[in-house]
């Protein structure tokens, strides 16, 4: 102790004094010393590093100071006085008021509250669960806050220029000439219109893409939504791609909760969407050699998209520590499977590979279109990877395939990934 | 200047740190383990060299290593002494800690040296006019209050500093103090244990809210138990049951008021409360009641307590140094009976050093064998999907295979263990491993996949064949899982059957489904798992022993035998502590 102390002041003589002394710069000097300051008191004692406070000199040694006056005001404040803290009410109004009391402290509650929420925190069954739901909340609240106020303010941003519009046009209102166009503002209509119609010939001449909604069982009711939500997006496209895919929804079961959530979010568009939903199996509609599933844990990596074969995705948003169901399954039905290509051409970083509908979706249209790895896995979100392999073989190329070529891309897709990325390689052998 | 200043700092950390504990790891346990992880270190270095960009003193590590390794030659006795007290090589208190630091995580990580400057914070009350003078130089005006009594609480300042704070806010307030700055101020003062000025806010409050939240409870509860009116800590815990259920932290701490104020009934009714909703209690709660009972002089109490060591051996909880300390002056306290005390090391026969008694075996017996058998089969190799892991088909041609077979001696997994080497080519690995096994008369299985048949560079047709032809194997499909297969077996052949794998099998553990499978797996697991001490390909085998001893609480009526964690020792949780406190009476 008294050794470290002795090197510490020869260190603070050596070095800080006399750098504070050349310079002589008032703030350096306040700098040093409060470095000086806390290094002592953190190593050295245990008393906190108080600075003292700078007019201490000038105030005058004021009158006492009152310290128990403002609990005098405290007390009496409140007309009604309460025998003591304890109430006997219902819990639910006693949820209620500790939401309040957390949202004093700050805490991520949500400000309102519906009853069926209160409800719903109250049967929580734990505190986790019921810290979560109401942080959930009250982050909902946040986002709907935020858009009631961006909508207000477009809303006032509007109204004004159709005030300075109108101003103008109380001007030029005599002089305005009608616009010669070519068309009548219908492109929205139109442009369905075309969709509709390019997913009708998709329905007789398109390629199937098969949705496998068999997961029911495996996710919770907040990935099932996910899950729905996922497909509404890949749906959507898919209608709008140039050449569609020809979708179906199989071991969809009727009045089952997937059906349920679909019908919740189409509505009245659910029965004339250009797809087939069927409660089928996919192994009874297509011929079982043409079928290739895909799925992240398959050991087979697809090389190149082919158009005489029906891809199978598995609408499945897996967060539930289950490995490898949907490998069990292509197993257990005995169908090809594979996985994308993306240690090949991303440099991987964070992230499981197994990615969203849409991202599946938007990569196989790619592919579909133009056979470009690269140009697919541009929806690969850009946070899992930090870009393409540099000298990454293109498309063309590795679609030849000789096995000499086939050689040198592991030899650089070693080199290239010799962190994280590696681990995939190896697991095969462990 | 500034990085001269940080790297002094650091050294004086490291002084200070090797002041402070002197001697906790002798240098040649240290190289003990430093040695037996060798290889794996080895291994590891490959894999992570990488990605840990931070590692920068692998020469440092060499040559530690290099010299553990001539250490260890010089002085072979004291490490052969030494390698019989630590239980098992992969399972035993701090290894995984060692090890980590081995490779040179963490240490640059923990090093921060902050150069927060409480520049505003006074050190005498102030009044209002100071305090409004100390606000105009803060930027933030609005949180102004808040941060200062947050820096407060940080800094731990003389309440009355705080008080002249709050009577500030209070002037400029209309008299109303927020919530949020009466819990600050409540915090203070219950660190600062200020009992008077916790019942004038625990009045305040009850005034001014007709409920609290959690933490204002607990401050509530955490200061009160030591005043008169310690009673109302249980109409706070009540409260705090409309809500939700209350923590660990409460009930510990009106069990412990209670028995500051000499309530046992009161305190052990609540204990057992507590444990009716499945919370675990502190270590501080159990400790309390143990240094309580010293002047206490009753049967009925001296039962539960012995009770609450059943609880812990139940649980498989192993008690923190501290409380040791309790449990060993309890016993002590006891008159009459004379027990005796001692923190002793375990030989790894399983006898203790100080009272020579042997310790529980950790071998299950033949009921808890069988159910764990049938749950690995179900819940691990097949667990409710088989093709998840594998196949229905494969499981048939396992089970074939394993009837047809004699019972094995040792069950290899031959992915895992050629692996550990990766400059030696992996069937030469496996060749060597099974033929010196084979030659001391062991009945071997060597678990793969189907792939090491093939033939590569890696894997020699000639040498799988005669692995092929000394040992029995079984290839399982290249997609399957082959640990499941490698428990199953070594399970299948009988208690004296033990599997060669660095694998820690975790995850395989999380498969079963409750906590008291997961701990027979483990016990099992601990006592049939062979390791390398010390194996080079062209080495003679040596593996490291294998625990006897089943560390738990334990007692057979007239001693008391409890692991317990030190303080210096960081447990990671699959491995059990080395050190234990053996009670004896004396006659």
């Amino acid at each position: 102790m008294s050794a470290c102390f002795m090197f510490l002041r020869h260190f603070a003589r050596q070095s800080v004094v006399p750098f504070v002394h050349h310079k002589k710069g008032a703030s350096l000097y306040k700098k040093g010393a409060s470095l000086y300051f806390t290094i002592l008191h953190r190593h050295l004692s245990s008393r906190t590093p108080f600075l003292f406070y700078p007019n201490k000199e000038n105030v005058p040694p004021s009158e006492k100071i009152d310290l128990d006056e403002w609990k005098n005001t405290m007390k009496s404040s409140l007309p009604e006085e309460r025998s003591s803290l304890t109430t006997s009410e219902d819990t639910l109004t006693m949820t209620r008021e500790w939401i309040e009391m957390c949202r004093m402290l700050n805490r991520e509650v949500p400000e309102h509250i519906s009853d069926e929420d209160l409800k719903m925190i109250a049967e929580c069954p734990s505190k986790k669960s019921k810290k979560k739901k109401l942080k959930f909340l009250y982050i909902k609240e946040k986002h709907k806050k935020a858009r009631q106020e961006k909508q207000a303010r477009k809303r006032a941003e509007k109204e004004e220029t159709k005030k300075q519009k109108q101003l103008e046009n109380d001007e030029e209102t005599e002089n305005r000439e009608l616009k010669n166009s070519f068309l009548l503002p219908l492109q929205d209509r139109a442009f369905k219109t075309e969709w509709d119609w390019r997913n009708a010939q998709a329905m007789i001449f398109g390629q199937p893409l098969v949705f496998d909604m068999a997961y029911e069982n495996f996710m919770p009711e907040r990935d099932l939504k996910n899950t729905v939500c996922q497909l509404l997006e890949s749906e959507g496209a898919n209608r709008k791609d140039i050449d569609p895919f020809h979708i179906y929804f199989c071991n969809l079961r009727v009045d089952s909760v997937y059906h349920k959530e679909l019908l919740n979010r189409y509505k009245e568009k659910w029965n004339t969407l250009f797809l087939t939903a069927t409660e089928k199996s996919h192994v009874d509609i297509f011929p079982k050699e043409s079928l290739i599933y895909l799925t992240a844990d398959s050991p087979n990596v697809m090389t190149t998209f082919r158009h005489d074969k029906i891809y199978i995705i598995g609408s499945f948003v897996d967060k539930c520590s289950q490995p490898r169901v949907s490998y069990a399954n292509a197993k257990r039905l005995n169908i090809a499977s594979e996985r994308l290509p993306l240690d090949r051409y991303l440099q991987w970083e964070i992230g499981s590979k197994n990615l969203t509908l849409d991202q599946m979706m938007r990569i196989l249209l790619t592919l579909k279109n133009t056979g470009d790895w690269e140009k697919a896995l541009k929806f690969v979100p850009r946070r899992k990877h930090s870009g393409f392999h540099t000298n990454s073989i293109n498309s063309k190329n590795f679609v030849k395939g000789s096995q000499k070529h086939k050689l040198e891309i592991k030899k650089s897709f070693r080199k290239l990934s010799l962190n994280s990325q590696n681990r995939g390689m190896w697991w095969k052998d462990e | 200047m500034m990085t001269l200043l940080l790297s002094f700092c650091r050294s004086l950390q490291m002084l200070w740190k090797n002041r402070l504990y002197p001697g906790s790891s002798p240098r040649n346990w240290t190289f003990s383990v430093l040695y037996s992880y060798f290889h794996f270190s080895k291994k590891e270095q490959r894999y992570f060299s990488f990605t840990l960009p931070f590692q920068r003193n692998t020469k440092a590590t060499n040559f530690l290593i290099s010299q553990a390794i001539s250490s260890n030659k010089n002085d072979k006795d004291t490490s052969r002494q030494e390698s019989s007290f630590s239980p098992h090589p992969l399972f035993s208190a701090g290894t995984a800690k060692k090890k980590s630091e081995l490779l040179g995580y963490k240490k640059d990580q923990q090093h921060y040296f902050p150069f927060s400057r409480p520049e505003l914070l006074p050190t005498k009350p102030l009044s209002s006019e100071e305090w409004e003078k100390v606000k105009e130089n803060f930027e933030q005006k609005n949180i102004f209050e808040n941060w200062m009594m947050k820096q407060m609480i940080k800094y731990n300042c003389s309440i009355d500093i705080a008080k002249s704070l709050l009577s500030w806010i209070a002037r400029k307030n209309n008299g109303i103090v927020e919530y949020k700055l009466l819990i600050g101020y409540l915090t203070l003062c219950v660190s600062q244990r200020q009992t008077a000025e916790i019942i004038d806010v625990y009045e305040i409050m009850k005034t001014r809210y007709k409920t609290l939240e959690r933490e204002g409870y607990t401050l509530l509860i955490r200061g009160l138990i030591h005043s008169d009116r310690w009673r109302e800590t249980l109409i706070l815990l009540e409260d705090i049951k409309k809500v939700m259920s209350p923590s660990k932290k409460n009930y510990g701490d009106c069990i412990k008021g209670a028995l500051l104020h000499r309530e046992m009934n009161l305190a052990w009714n609540l204990y057992f409360e507590m444990l009716n909703h499945r919370i675990i209690p502190n270590w501080e709660t159990f400790q309390a009641f143990f240094d309580f009972a010293k002047g206490v002089k009753n049967n009925e109490f001296e039962r539960r307590l012995l009770d609450i060591l059943l609880y812990l051996r139940n649980n498989q909880m192993y008690p923190n140094e501290p409380f040791a300390q309790s449990i060993k002056m309890w016993f002590e306290s006891i008159p009459e009976k004379k027990w005796k005390g001692e923190s002793v090391l375990i030989h790894k026969s399983g006898q203790c050093l100080a009272c020579g008694r042997m310790l529980e075996s950790i071998h299950l017996n033949s009921e808890e064998y069988e159910f764990l058998k049938q749950r690995v089969l179900k819940d691990v190799l097949d667990g409710g999907d088989q093709y998840r892991k594998t196949t229905p088909k494969e499981i048939n041609r396992f089970e074939k295979f394993i009837k047809n077979c004699p019972p094995f001696d040792i069950v290899i997994d031959g992915l895992n263990v050629t692996k550990m080497f990766p400059k030696i080519r992996e069937s030469e690995t496996l060749l060597d491993v099974v033929s010196q096994l084979t030659k001391q008369n062991f009945q071997v299985l060597v678990l793969g996949r189907k792939h090491m048949l093939n033939g590569s560079s890696r894997w020699q047709k000639n040498e799988m064949t005669a692995v092929q032809n000394m040992a029995y194997c079984f290839f399982a499909d290249n997609v399957s899982e082959d640990d499941a297969f490698l428990l199953y077996a070594t399970l299948h052949s009988g208690n004296q059957c033990r599997f060669l794998t660095r694998d820690l099998m975790r995850d395989h553990k999380a498969c079963l489904p409750d906590e008291k499978t997961q701990h027979l797996f483990f016990r099992w697991q601990q006592g049939h798992q062979l390791v390398f001490l010390n194996y080079y390909p062209g080495k003679k085998i040596i593996f490291q022993s294998v625990l006897t001893y089943d560390t738990v609480i334990q007692t057979t009526g007239d001693s008391w035998h409890i692991p317990y964690d030190e303080n210096m020792v960081e447990r990671y949780s699959y491995e059990v502590p080395t050190k234990w406190l053996c009670l004896q009476q004396q006659n």
